[in-house]
């Protein structure tokens, strides 16, 4: 919206753009919100969309609390013997903070009612992928957990870069303004913001190609895998509704 | 044998290795659409920002300069300031010590800020304090971490 226009239209701009809060004025993919959350500014809501979305990070993050790690069993051809796989336990004490984290990290994420929150939520869940995948003592798996180290490293110039350009674009970063058609965010800052969480959310392609996905501490894993889907889902809805 | 264009593209893509440059390149292509979109002139700046700055350069407390006086509230800004009644009352303490800086010299700005007792900005850690313990979270993970691996090889 430009300035000519908005000076008819939005006086004073503080009732509209600020007028009726935590209440979207039109609903999108996102349906109505079932409760809010407020943080000072930052006032985070659940609507019936990401509300999925919570109780799927809920369930796997109680998995990864609950379980007990993966012990391969690896018999030995043409014998009776077999050998198992060992997980240290500081390794497993390791696996499952990092786990649960990135359980907390993601919900966090989903329930985020800012931008600017959501890319630090994002930026959160990088870093504890990153965590979860190098714990696991193997040349091979280290040096991808490296490359994506580098790529979410790299991730976080547009994410923050997107979360600016909204807020100098719209003069707000709250998603119950956003989400209204008063505020006109660019398609450049949403394109940042997308290609942003692809950088953070794209660990389980290097989990994927290093074959860790049934290695020893297994169900810790998971998480990685969930938390780039439900963070997915969430960025595209909100770059939808912005 | 003609390789078709799918082929090729799946023959870069197959390796991991190659995904950090393909990622560059997608950042690229971004930056260029952003660019074509300034100078279309599609993105503008805002003149009503909900954080506004502005500097003082007459002050002590220059650039950190945020208004109010102790047990004054100050002008803050804020997206929902029902959310925090005692808004304004932060950014305005200073603590003696920082009283005796500013009479001192005029240019003790930043040492004020960065001792204990000086300004707190009100922005950083009342109204948007959230993003401030989600910050401190990404550090925490970060650091434990690097001393899970540092530490790993000792036993």
């Amino acid at each position: 919206m430009t300035d000519t226009v908005c000076a008819e239209m939005c006086v004073p701009p503080t009732d509209m753009l600020y007028g009726s809060p935590y209440e979207f004025l039109e609903t999108g993919i996102e349906g109505r919100a079932l409760f809010n959350l407020p943080f000072g500014d930052i006032v985070n809501f659940l609507t019936p969309y990401t509300a999925v979305l919570f109780i799927f990070a809920l369930t796997f993050t109680i998995i990864a609390l609950i379980s007990k790690p993966e012990r391969q069993v690896d018999t030995v051809f043409g014998g009776d013997a077999y050998y198992t796989k060992d997980i240290p336990k500081d390794t497993l004490k390791f696996q499952r903070f990092m786990a649960i984290a990135c359980g907390l990290a993601t919900m966090g994420g989903i329930m985020a009612g800012d931008v600017f929150n959501f890319t630090l939520f994002t930026a959160f869940i990088g870093i504890t992928n990153l965590g979860i995948v190098a714990a696991v003592k193997n040349k091979h798996i280290l040096d991808n957990a490296f490359e994506y180290g580098l790529l979410a490293m790299v991730g976080t110039l547009p994410l923050f870069v997107g979360a600016a350009l909204v807020l100098a674009t719209t003069g707000t970063l709250s998603m119950w303004v956003l989400f209204n058609s008063a505020a006109a965010v660019p398609l450049f800052a949403k394109l940042l913001l997308v290609i942003g969480v692809i950088a953070e959310g794209m660990a389980p392609v290097f989990v994927a190609k290093a074959e860790i996905t049934r290695a020893p501490g297994a169900p810790y894993i998971l998480m990685v895998h969930v938390s780039s889907l439900l963070i997915f889902l969430r960025v595209i809805e909100i770059v939808i509704s912005m | 044998m003609q390789l078709t264009i799918i082929r090729r593209v799946s023959r870069i893509l197959q390796n991991h290795n190659n995904l950090t440059a393909v990622y560059a390149l997608v950042v690229i292509i971004v930056a260029a659409i952003g660019l074509i979109s300034i100078a279309a002139g599609e993105i503008t700046f805002e003149k009503d920002q909900l954080y506004p700055k502005t500097i003082d350069k007459s002050s002590p407390l220059n650039p950190y300069d945020r208004g109010g006086s102790p047990f004054e509230p100050a002008e803050i800004k804020a997206q929902y300031p029902e959310n925090f009644p005692a808004i304004g009352y932060i950014t305005g303490y200073l603590s003696p010590f920082a009283t005796t800086l500013i009479k001192i010299s005029p240019y003790f700005g930043t040492t004020i800020v960065a001792h204990p007792g000086g300004i707190l900005d009100e922005i950083l850690y009342a109204t948007r304090g959230l993003d401030t313990i989600v910050e401190t979270s990404i550090l925490f993970i970060a650091f434990t971490t690097a001393m899970f691996l540092f530490r790993r090889d000792e036993e």
